[in-house]
């Protein structure tokens, strides 16, 4: 009889017990491990030890001395699938790029090495070079070339943002460029409004500052509008006949389109319910942020890849559902989250449309063209992006006096923090720790608000401290409008009855992570529709996902 | 082999340190009653200094310096990876050595104040292997601490959590209090009854070792210079503690690769 073959997914101390008690039940065990050596000198947290066998495993000699164990180091599994009771796996074993029986640990390699970077091995205790002995206990020597560096790992859609770095500081300005739109095809739209998670894991932090990377990368967008460059975005020869639908022009379609396109699909339709493409980066992000013109340029872009964008095509209304789903071989649902949520406070509905309009609504006619009439005092409840850009739009219209009512502090706010400066800056009047109880009205219009000071106490669930209401602390704000900017919702009445999709809690759809499919065949979804309210560049690699999850399985059809 | 060193923007590192880029915007009176967007983008000059603050960070450049100062020729950059295609009858899903743990107590000042660290970065330091050979050292000044506190950092977290974290800091003050002479340790978190059961007693027995079943609040500064201030509950009643270097027991996070391992073979991780 055959013996039956183990993996074991990580060589840490649970990885090399496993290993080794599997080996004695007289299998042969393979253990993958993603760094270049065994992990197992940990201290113990199943027993009480003495001050001198702490980093001391026996286990990890065993293991290594076992001939019914191989071990893989420096290794990633790149693909594993179960069939019919067998493991299916493709495992890459990265090269060590140094033939460790010949080194002699002189370590005059580590001297020269110019690369300066954070040791997360040593949790940030100190600094190595790319020449690293991952481990000293086991005095293996590799040269770490290959892994993404934080800030590309970072970032949603995995930016090779040092190449582009690099590429700014050589002056190869539209090198850098080509390098960014192979992964992002909304650069000079996405370097202005992206919160860039990648600048908050940068590794220069701990020397003095992060660099300033999301702009980096519109200084190159914004360099080739200066020398009045129009790239054509190039799709393959080989070309695909497959109908495809895409539902919302926001990032999450566009950025799928253009990625189908790329792959060489050329029957895409995206329907848009809006006369104006880009989703909630035109309707929801203010002018002074994202100048319209500079994103229908980007859209062009993308549609002159071939791709029909329809306008004023709303699906549920225009064209329904069910036609799309018949007439196409696959669809991808990027239909976002544009229902402002409601306060649920006395006088909300009462007002609904007569002084009171939610944030979506607010932000949207403004940049539509048909902005609210401009009168007396603004109020803004809430304490995220679309709160403070409320704020700002309102104070540029022209209101008399904007205020921004949150019910924690500055510091629990969800906002980027730099906006909330510019918003103090152009003179928002912030009002922490207030919430509002009642909206006031006279004559059948909204007149003010009742609201009630909180203080914080104990921490929730999300781990910030939950503000509690002050008793007798009521007072009035006078204001003839007010803009609830609580959270936003996905508005799925578009699918119609019977649809057959798993639709979640937060009324949204669950997919599959990997692929962005839905439930249902052929069907895809992505970007807030999936997450709720999310930041833009997650949108993009939520269409990146779904693009590639659609080919594989147009072509496995 | 032949390598040519290509001179990159990384070498050497004489900008360090250097403030990052500010963005230029219009004023707050070139802003009112008009929608002209307020940043106005990187001229080139600054466009350029900025990208050449980069690290480039975990990449070997391809210089070659270690290859030429090699001796015993063992470093050779043309070693290939390798793909493997194997076939298993089983998989056993661990969570790896992937050292990330879950968000924990702000107020406990991990991240602002440098001489708060993790449960894992105090294994760093006490392995004789690690950054500082062994020695406990507070990493804000280098000096030896004499008064060290572990506290619990998810003090509503499970038995389970309660246990291991409990066990690991018990250890971790067993080596502390061996490498360092006139230590004094105080361990802060609520205490679980499987804990009481197995390993109280000898946990008690440790020389210098105080356990307070208690829940940690607060770590803070009262001003700059000053040891950290804990403020903790014990007994139902608020306390307060000076210490010179506080410890915070994590709960250990698997990462999201690992996850989706599970997932996809619909299997646990142990």
């Amino acid at each position: 009889m055959e013996e039956k073959k183990v993996l074991i997914v990580g060589g840490g101390l649970e990885g090399v017990g496993a290993a080794l008690e599997k080996a004695e039940e007289g299998a042969k065990v393979t253990i993958v491990e993603k760094f270049p050596t065994l992990g197992a000198e940990r201290i113990p947290r199943d027993r009480l030890i003495k001050p001198d066998d702490a980093f001391i495993n026996p286990d990890l000699d065993k293991v290594r001395n076992d001939d019914n164990v191989s071990i893989l180091t420096y290794s990633d599994i790149k693909k594993i699938n179960k069939d019919n009771g067998k493991v299916q796996a493709h495992i890459l074993k990265r090269s060590l790029r140094v033939d460790n029986s010949k080194c002699n640990d002189c370590k005059a390699c580590i001297k020269v090495c110019p690369v300066n970077m954070f040791d997360d091995f040593d949790e940030g205790f100190s600094f190595r070079t790319a020449v690293d002995y991952f481990n000293p206990a086991t005095g293996e020597y590799n040269i770490f070339k290959e892994d993404m560096p934080v800030c590309q790992r970072t970032c949603p859609v995995n930016l090779d943002i040092r190449t582009y770095a690099g590429q700014i500081a050589d002056g190869k300005y539209l090198e850098s460029l080509a390098t960014i739109r192979d992964r992002l095809p909304l650069p000079g739209s996405i370097g202005r409004v992206c919160p860039h998670p990648c600048e908050t894991a940068c590794n220069r932090q701990y020397l003095d500052e992060p660099i300033s990377i999301c702009f980096l990368k519109r200084f190159v967008a914004d360099v080739e509008l200066e020398k009045e460059i129009e790239p054509v975005y190039e799709t393959p020869e080989k070309k695909f006949s497959e109908k495809i639908a895409i539902i919302g022009a926001g990032p999450s379609g566009l950025t799928c389109a253009y990625d189908l396109a790329r792959l060489g699909y050329e029957d895409i339709t995206i329907y848009e319910a809006l006369p104006v493409p880009g989703g909630y980066l035109w309707v929801g992000i203010p002018e002074y942020r994202l100048p319209k013109k500079l994103l229908q340029r980007e859209v062009d872009l993308i549609a002159n890849m071939g791709i029909d964008i329809q306008y004023n095509k709303r699906v549920g209304k225009d064209i329904s559902f069910d036609d799309l789903r018949k007439d196409n071989d696959a669809v991808f649902i990027g239909a976002g989250c544009h229902r402002g949520l409601k306060l649920r406070v006395p006088g909300e509905d009462e007002y609904e449309g007569k002084g009171i309009v939610d944030c979506v609504t607010f932000l949207r006619d403004q940049a539509l063209g048909n902005p609210i009439e401009v009168k007396g005092k603004l109020i803004v409840i809430g304490g995220g992006n679309a709160a403070i850009d409320s704020a700002r739009v309102g104070w540029r219209m022209g209101f008399d006096e904007v205020y921004i009512l949150y019910r924690r502090t500055k510091k629990e706010m969800p906002a980027n923090p730099w906006e909330i400066d510019a918003a103090e800056h152009e003179g928002v009047i912030m009002q922490y720790l207030a919430a509002p109880i009642e909206i006031l009205g006279k004559d059948g219009k909204v007149a003010g608000m009742k609201c009630i000071k909180m203080e914080l106490g104990e921490p929730d669930a999300s781990g910030r401290r939950r503000p509690v209401p002050i008793e007798g602390s009521e007072y009035v704000i006078d204001a003839e409008t007010i803009v609830p900017a609580i959270s936003q919702g996905a508005d799925l009445e578009f699918l119609g009855e019977d649809h057959g999709f798993e639709i979640n809690r937060w009324n949204t759809f669950d997919i599959d992570e990997e692929t962005g499919a839905t439930n249902v065949p052929g069907m895809f979804a992505g970007g807030d529709v999936v997450t709720g309210p999310n930041i833009a560049i997650q949108a993009v690699a939520a269409g990146k996902k779904a693009a590639s999850g659609i080919h594989e399985y147009l072509r496995n059809k | 082999m032949n390598y040519e060193k290509e001179k990159r923007y990384i070498i050497p590192f004489d900008d360090v340190p250097s403030p990052r880029a500010e963005m230029p915007e219009i004023t707050v009176d070139e802003r009112r009653g008009n929608f002209v967007e307020v940043e106005t983008g990187f001229p080139e000059d600054m466009a350029q200094t900025e990208a050449k603050r980069c690290l480039s960070c975990r990449r070997c450049l391809g210089c070659a310096l270690c290859w030429a100062e090699c001796k015993p020729e063992a470093i050779n950059f043309d070693i290939p990876d390798e793909d493997l295609d194997l076939e298993f009858d089983e998989v056993v899903i661990t969570r790896g050595q992937e050292n990330t743990f879950q968000a924990f107590n702000t107020d406990l000042g991990y991240g602002s104040y440098a001489d708060v660290i993790t449960d894992l970065q105090f294994e760093r330091m006490l392995s004789p292997t690690g950054p500082t050979d062994g020695i406990v050292v507070s990493p804000l000044d280098g000096e030896v601490p004499a008064r060290l506190a572990i506290v619990q950092g998810n003090a509503d977290g499970d038995e389970e959590h309660l246990l291991s974290s409990l066990v690991l800091g018990v250890n971790e003050a067993i080596i502390a209090l061996d490498r360092t002479e006139g230590l004094e340790v105080s361990l802060i978190s609520p205490v679980c009854q499987s804990f009481k059961d197995q390993f109280l007693a000898d946990a008690q027995k440790v020389a210098g070792l105080n356990i307070i079943e208690g829940a940690p609040e607060t770590a803070e500064k009262k001003k700059d210079g000053d040891s950290l201030t804990l403020t903790f509950s014990e007994n139902g009643n608020s306390r307060e503690e000076n210490f010179d270097m506080v410890v915070a027991l994590t709960k250990p996070e698997v990462s999201s690769e690992i996850k989706s391992l599970s997932r996809k073979l619909e299997q646990d991780i142990i």
